[in-house]
């Protein structure tokens, strides 16, 4: 059966070019549309990853959801004690965070500021390499302040220049303190580096009054898959009901949603596109069935089953679709390898969207085999699905009928 | 003839109804999900042009010179009351509004966060663009009843209306109380005590995230600012040439036209019909490849009738008309297909949306509502319309040359 489709295919040349080039056509448009979205998407998450949001966070319940400092983690030394016996936890750190207002002579705004461990947050974020002036912070820089460049600009500051503060320390009195501008980064997330400001957790802790206490505690893993069991791990060696261990996906449980609408939209475009091109293929098939009904009756008339005339159309559409999947897939992916390497870059892209979070010109394509599987799969799926038709249209003949078509 | 030409295109047509439906049916169905997607795109932008200009801009906003650089209130205009007077008088300017702005640090006992309060005059506003359509009050048309939707647009008594996204952030719900701080107009740190009233979506993001709003003679008040001044005029006006005259006449403000506020919906606009202008020209390639398919071979199964008919007498060009004919009625069954039940999806899109509540807060950091409505343009229509029926005459050349390359007695022998 699968060498008569073959001679079938070679026969019936029109129709088996049409399908074979829509075939091609949508196999590679399906590839490349999903690696385009899927590496746009992929990549806002790793570069918010990157900047600040840890891989997992460790908070005491309720700090999220109602806030305060009676929700602050209290024996830090304890907690990261534990951490330590936990393998394929690459770095930890803590931070205290809080909101207060931060003025140079003429101007004020408001900040979060964060006291962080220096050393170890070189390991965790990218703060320290989105250095733009000045120094990043180190263990006995004091009253720094490594500030944001928006932060800075709205300021109107300097490095070397002095900034007053004013917030609530952890026991809830008022704290107020002079810092002095040291460094400041740019990270390309709009409102981050409008807003943030980081200081050494050591001269922090004097002036909050939190020695020993932290916001949270923030964790980078070994590998980014492992994130699920790494962070059950942590649940079990911390075994406090008051503490919470999240991972990204919950952090950043907003913008994964917002992928996922993002990812609806596309499916919806790619959908007018695939569908169409699935009627084409069924109505050329339909052609070319109709054509060889006489064919199909004389067939059926000296013993070939509905099974039979069933794999003959599997076949004939199995071969064209191989053929033309195996000749799109190398070079969608090779598409899709090349731009995940050398991402399209499209100027002003990151400037225009920066409300969004988009914090890159870049738009890299994500190079992933189980995805190119899968689509690859759906062509399939759509190409079997165009005989089922002409299928149901050939028996619809008995097969003296057929075989006296005209 | 002709009209005996129309019968046999009509009755040829119908020859292979089987054949002949796919085809109509292919059409249909990628016509209709193509306008469906139109509208549901082109509507997501409408509604956010739409709510953002209510919201915020206007179709025109003045500020002074270097406000919108350096956001500071040492930046503000002067004599901004008589400068809104004037305008109102000018031709096409349908309403007008003042606002003063500020940034700062918004708190509550437990959070806090940055913030930027806007003073604004309720009854302006409501003139200006319904604002109090804005009230976060309704999920799905159905009236909110959790904390979050028990609020009324208010400002008296030191009353506020904070943005959806904010009151998120600092967990905040009707009745709850706020410290807004910031610089006022003389340098010093002060800070105001406010009470939640309201909580509005305007899907503008940077209201929705970062805006509080208060009376604007509170806020006056609280920054020692005048009166009569004021940080934006925003104008709502029809008349296109408005935004020039302005830039004359007030050559000492920054005068700037809605789509010059935001670059990025003007790009969101632009990428749309990119967007559109390719989706429409591949679904009309892949028609067109899926109808010459079906008159060609139709062509094909008649050579030998059409060098009968040849060979009697008939003239080509009647030939022509007829196969013509032929591909344009399926084109044209097919457009009425899918134009109806296109606007069945337009319709349906308009009036009930596209309901994705299970992302809102997705949608809502993004700037969209959940219900996400469509629009209906004749314009989608009348485009498909010369697309299909164009598609459908180029199907035919080929086959047509074919027929005229005939001679008619070697088909009339020939064994089919």
């Amino acid at each position: 059966m699968f060498s008569f489709a073959l001679k079938n295919i070679l026969f019936y040349k029109g129709r088996s070019i049409t399908t074979f080039i829509l075939t091609l056509v949508s196999a590679m448009l399906f590839i490349v549309y999903v690696a385009l979205m899927d590496g746009s998407h992929n990549s806002m998450l790793q570069n918010a990853l990157k900047v600040y949001t840890g891989a997992i966070e460790i908070y005491h319940k309720d700090y999220r959801d109602v806030g305060g400092n009676e929700y602050l983690i209290r024996d830090v030394k304890t907690i990261t004690d534990k951490l330590l016996h936990v393998k394929d936890v690459e770095a930890f750190s803590t931070r205290y965070e809080t909101y207060g207002l931060l003025s140079s002579k003429e101007h004020s705004a408001a900040s979060m500021i964060a006291g962080i461990e220096p050393q170890k947050e070189k390991l965790l974020s990218s703060i320290a390499q989105t250095l733009k002036e000045g120094e990043f912070l180190d263990e006995n820089s004091g009253n720094c302040l490594y500030m944001g460049s928006g932060l800075v600009k709205k300021l109107k500051l300097h490095v070397g220049d002095e900034v007053s503060f004013i917030g609530g320390a952890s026991d809830d009195s008022f704290a107020a303190d002079i810092f002095r501008v040291c460094g400041t980064f740019k990270t390309g997330s709009f409102e981050f580096d409008s807003s943030a400001s980081f200081i050494n957790r050591k001269y922090f802790d004097e002036l909050m009054y939190a020695k020993n206490m932290a916001s949270y505690i923030t964790i980078k893993v070994k590998n980014l898959d492992d994130v699920d069991r790494v962070n059950s791990e942590i649940m079990k060696v911390l075994d406090d009901e008051n503490l919470e261990s999240l991972t990204w996906k919950t952090l950043m449980k907003t913008m994964v949603k917002a992928m996922e609408v993002d990812s609806v939209f596309g499916y919806i475009s790619l959908s007018l596109f695939l569908v169409v091109i699935f009627f084409v293929i069924m109505i050329y098939g339909f052609i070319n069935v109709s054509s060889r009904l006489k064919e199909f009756g004389v067939l059926k008339c000296i013993g070939l089953s509905r099974a039979n005339i069933f794999s003959l159309l599997f076949y004939e559409i199995f071969i064209l679709s191989s053929a033309a999947i195996v000749l799109a897939t190398p070079i969608a992916g090779y598409i899709c390898y090349y731009y995940s390497i050398n991402p399209i870059v499209i100027e002003g892209l990151a400037e225009m969207y920066k409300d969004y979070g988009i914090v890159s010109n870049e738009m890299p394509f994500n190079f992933d085999m189980y995805t190119i599987v899968w689509n690859i799969g759906v062509i399939y799926m759509l190409n079997f699905l165009s005989i089922l038709y002409p299928y149901m249209y050939i028996n619809s003949f008995e097969p003296i009928e057929a075989s006296r078509h005209v | 003839m002709y009209k005996l030409i129309l019968k046999m295109a009509w009755k040829n047509t119908f020859t292979r109804p089987a054949r002949t439906l796919l085809v109509i049916t292919m059409i249909a169905v990628s016509m209709s999900m193509m306008l469906a997607i139109q509208g549901l795109y082109d509507g997501m932008v409408k509604n956010m042009i739409d709510k953002n200009k209510r919201s915020d801009s206007g179709d025109i906003s003045l500020y002074a010179k270097d406000y919108r650089v350096q956001k500071d209130i040492k930046y503000i205009i002067k004599n901004a009351v008589k400068i809104k007077e004037d305008i109102e008088k000018l031709d096409g300017v349908k309403a007008v509004v003042l606002r003063l702005n500020a940034d700062g640090l918004l708190s509550t006992a437990r959070k806090s966060s940055f913030a930027s309060v806007h003073g604004i005059d309720l009854q302006e506003e409501e003139k200006f663009g319904s604002f109090s359509e804005f009230l976060k009050d309704k999920v799905n048309g159905k009236a909110r009843e959790d904390a979050l939707g028990l609020g009324k647009m208010s400002l008296a008594k030191r009353g506020a209306v904070i943005g959806i996204e904010l009151a998120k952030t600092l967990k905040v719900r009707i009745g709850s109380k706020l410290i807004f701080s910031t610089q006022d107009s003389f340098g010093e740190i002060k800070s105001i005590a406010l009470k939640v009233r309201g909580i509005v979506q305007t899907t503008n993001i940077l209201l929705d995230s970062n805006a509080i709003f208060v009376d604007i003679t509170l806020l006056h008040n609280f920054l020692g600012t005048s009166p009569l001044d004021a940080t934006q005029i925003a104008i709502m006006s029809e008349n296109e040439k408005l935004v020039n005259v302005l830039k004359s006449k007030y050559s000492n403000l920054d005068v700037k036209s809605f789509l010059e506020l935001q670059p990025m919906i003007k790009q969101i606009q632009a990428m749309m019909v990119i967007f559109n202008s390719i989706t429409f020209f591949i679904v009309m390639s892949v028609v067109f490849i899926g109808i010459f398919g079906v008159v060609y071979v139709s062509v094909l199964d008649r050579i030998r009738e059409f060098g009968i008919v040849l060979g009697i007498g008939m003239q080509y060009k009647y030939i022509r008309a007829q196969i013509f004919l032929e591909s344009i009625i399926v084109g044209l069954i097919g457009y009425l297909g899918g134009a109806v039940l296109g606007i069945i999806f337009l319709v349906y899109l308009r009036d009930y949306g596209l309901d994705l509540s299970s992302f809102s807060d997705a949608l809502e950091m993004w700037g969209y509502e959940a219900v996400i409505t469509g629009t209906i343009k004749i314009s989608y229509f009348t485009t498909t319309f010369g697309a299909i029926i164009t598609a459908s005459v180029l199907s035919v050349l080929i086959p047509l040359r074919k027929i005229k390359k005939i001679n008619p007695i070697d088909v009339i022998k020939a064994q089919i």
